[in-house]
């Protein structure tokens, strides 16, 4: 294992932690990570965004948008279409 | 009075029950079975994702009203080729696939935004969105402001960001889809969905920081601007 850097730590940061394919050894990010509070800190940043966007996307769908659908699929017939 | 109309069960009981009797009925009646079955096991497997597609179709369309025609309609053309997706498959990026065919065929354009297909190929610096150096100690401050963020305010953030750029984000971030996965669903190559997730984070991020610095709260992408405007405290 060999310390990455920040500057390739950081470029692949979102495909780290998302678990993609990335440029850089996933065990060089491990590396950097360990020792780089800077690039801790990005890490956290990325995950507070995420959650943030998660949390505040949550939707309910209306009790009449549900009846609706379901009225529809129980009166289509797919083979039909 | 919706929730327990005539059960599939009972259909497919006496067809399956082999007596001579039944014989008949089932010829006669095989693509009604059929019909019932898929029926049930579409309100089984499909249906459940309704709340996730309808927040999708509320980032994309962006009001109750549509965001309910866009998930009515999804939903019907998903129940019309249920026998084209293959069991044992990932559903929900198939209604996704959908879903976003459906608000890009028809919602988009109704919706008669500016074109922003060529929105790619702008640089960062044109987007407003280039990579700010912070300094480190302010970046525990950017996260605890992100924190902090009322929904509201991260909603109209992204809200604020191009579109393609908005589905990308929403897809990995709310959705927790794979870049491939997104790949599909926007018809668009990986590299594609990689730099519409990253230029879109950093617009969102940016913009969050703005929303701070006019509270008052110091984070990270204040730094930049730290010098020209005085901050002023929100309450």
């Amino acid at each position: 294992m060999t310390d990455c850097g920040c500057e390739k730590a950081q470029k692949d940061l979102e495909e780290y932690l998302r678990n993609e394919v990335c440029t850089t050894m996933r065990s060089d990010i491990e590396e950097h990570l360990a020792h780089c509070t800077g690039c801790q800190d990005e890490v956290h940043v990325a995950r507070t965004l995420t959650e943030a966007v998660a949390r505040a996307c949550v939707e309910y769908a209306p009790e009449e948008l549900r009846e609706q659908v379901l009225a529809t699929i129980r009166t289509a017939n797919p083979a039909a279409v | 009075m919706i929730a327990t109309l005539e059960r599939p069960v009972h259909l497919t009981g006496v067809s399956s029950a082999g007596s001579a009797l039944a014989v008949d009925w089932r010829v006669m009646n095989d693509q009604a079975d059929a019909l019932v079955d898929a029926r049930s096991q579409f309100e089984e497997q499909a249906i459940p994702y309704m709340d996730q597609l309808y927040a999708a179709a509320m980032r994309m369309t962006r009001n109750p009203a549509d965001a309910s025609d866009l998930v009515q309609e999804t939903f019907v053309k998903a129940f019309a080729s249920w026998k084209t997706f293959t069991q044992g498959t990932n559903l929900k990026a198939w209604l996704y696939r959908i879903l976003t065919n459906t608000y890009i065929n028809t919602y988009r354009k109704k919706q008669r935004e500016p074109y922003q297909g060529t929105i790619d190929d702008l640089e960062d610096w044109q987007l407003g969105g280039a990579e700010s150096t912070t300094a480190a100690s302010t970046r525990s401050a950017e996260a605890e402001a992100i924190d902090r963020m009322p929904a509201s305010v991260v909603k109209d953030a992204l809200q604020a960001i191009p579109e393609d750029f908005r589905l990308a984000v929403y897809l990995a971030d709310v959705e927790g889809f794979a870049y491939q996965e997104i790949a599909d669903i926007m018809k668009t190559p990986i590299g594609t969905v990689m730099s519409r997730l990253h230029r879109g984070r950093r617009m969102l991020r940016d913009l969050l920081a703005d929303y701070a610095r006019e509270r008052g709260i110091d984070t990270a992408a204040t730094v930049k601007s730290a010098g020209s405007k005085s901050t002023r405290s929100a309450k």
